[in-house]
């Protein structure tokens, strides 16, 4: 079990930081968030966290983190 | 009742042959009773025959009617809502009260193709078992279903054949499913998927595909294709809830955030 702060801040981190989020919500099993700059998101990064997938469209970026998902974007939130 | 004016157009009359059959088909009568000949609706509506055909087949291909060979054109069952959710094809039947039967296509361990492979986490080549098969309600032709489960996960998950289902069989070998996505896209089913499906040329299909993920990863992966004529996917929907924004420049911040 990592410690829920490291990893919410590492998350952010990967997104290309709080300053590169313009939205971010839980939607069931991803954290789906509209960021800035999508050049800025480090989608290998993301996978080491334990993301199961990357998906970017456009300025709109899904991490597939799971069911735990909730918990991780309340605690980036936190950060926010 | 309906009356032929004769200086309509042809989509016109089309559409009045199309609802007549609509309401008939859902008030007065029942699923698997025969709709009216086409002889009987051209007379019925002074359209000619192609324009009735051309009714019932629209009403065919959206699953209101159903033709059979030499027999005639009768009321469809009404379509299945597609589960939106982490079950399988048996455990959806038997909510709905319909008898699943299987024919097994193909079954065993192989290497994993690259597609596979990436999704499910495993080397490229690594042995998977991979089932195919045949899914029937009530003897009628549904779906066809293939997955890919890594070997190491269950070595032994096919020693007694293939599991009549999986979610049960990764069960058994701890590997319960716990969460899963899945995609859905239409297209028009190959040949065989129309034969396997008891489907015209060309018809209709909705393609799933869905990795089920256990408590340390990805434990299958699947791909379905369910007739385009039998399913309809329902979906509920709620507002939105709005997304966080970050709260810059205040360093501590003071939102009045409602956890879900």
């Amino acid at each position: 079990m990592t410690t829920p702060e490291p990893r919410a801040a590492l998350y952010l981190q990967a997104l290309g930081g709080a300053s590169n989020i313009e939205e971010i919500e839980p939607c069931t099993t991803r954290l789906r968030s509209l960021v800035h700059d999508p050049a800025q998101v480090d989608s290998a990064a993301l996978r080491k966290l334990g993301a199961f997938g990357v998906m970017i469209n456009g300025r709109v970026v899904q991490v597939v983190v799971g069911p735990e998902v909730d918990v991780v974007a309340s605690e980036i939130d936190d950060l926010l | 009742m309906p009356t032929e004016t004769g200086s309509q157009p042809t989509s016109h009359k089309y559409l009045k042959v199309r609802d007549y059959l609509v309401a008939l088909a859902a008030e007065e009568l029942a699923v698997g009773d025969p709709v009216p000949s086409e002889r009987a609706l051209t007379q019925r509506f002074g359209v000619s025959r192609m324009t009735v055909r051309h009714a019932i087949d629209a009403l065919v291909s959206e699953g209101v009617l159903e033709k059979v060979q030499g027999r005639g054109t009768f009321v469809s069952a009404p379509r299945m809502d597609f589960e939106v959710r982490l079950s399988t094809f048996g455990e959806q039947m038997q909510r709905l009260g319909l008898s699943a039967s299987t024919t097994v296509l193909d079954s065993g361990a192989v290497a994993a193709p690259a597609e596979v492979a990436a999704v499910l986490g495993v080397s490229p080549g690594a042995q998977v078992h991979h089932l195919r098969r045949q899914r029937r309600a009530d003897g009628k032709p549904m779906a066809i279903e293939e997955a890919w489960i890594p070997v190491a996960l269950a070595p032994r998950l096919f020693d007694d054949g293939p599991p009549p289902s999986l979610y049960d069989a990764l069960r058994t070998h701890g590997q319960d499913p716990q969460w899963g996505e899945e995609t859905l896209a239409a297209d028009i089913a190959t040949r065989e998927e129309c034969e396997l499906l008891d489907m015209s040329e060309n018809s209709a299909v909705l393609r799933a595909t869905r990795r089920t993920h256990g408590d340390d990863g990805a434990v299958m992966f699947s791909r379905s294709c369910f007739r385009g004529d039998r399913y309809q996917v329902w979906v509920p929907l709620a507002p939105p809830h709005v997304p966080e924004k970050p709260s810059r420049p205040s360093p501590a911040p003071t939102t009045s955030k409602e956890d879900s």
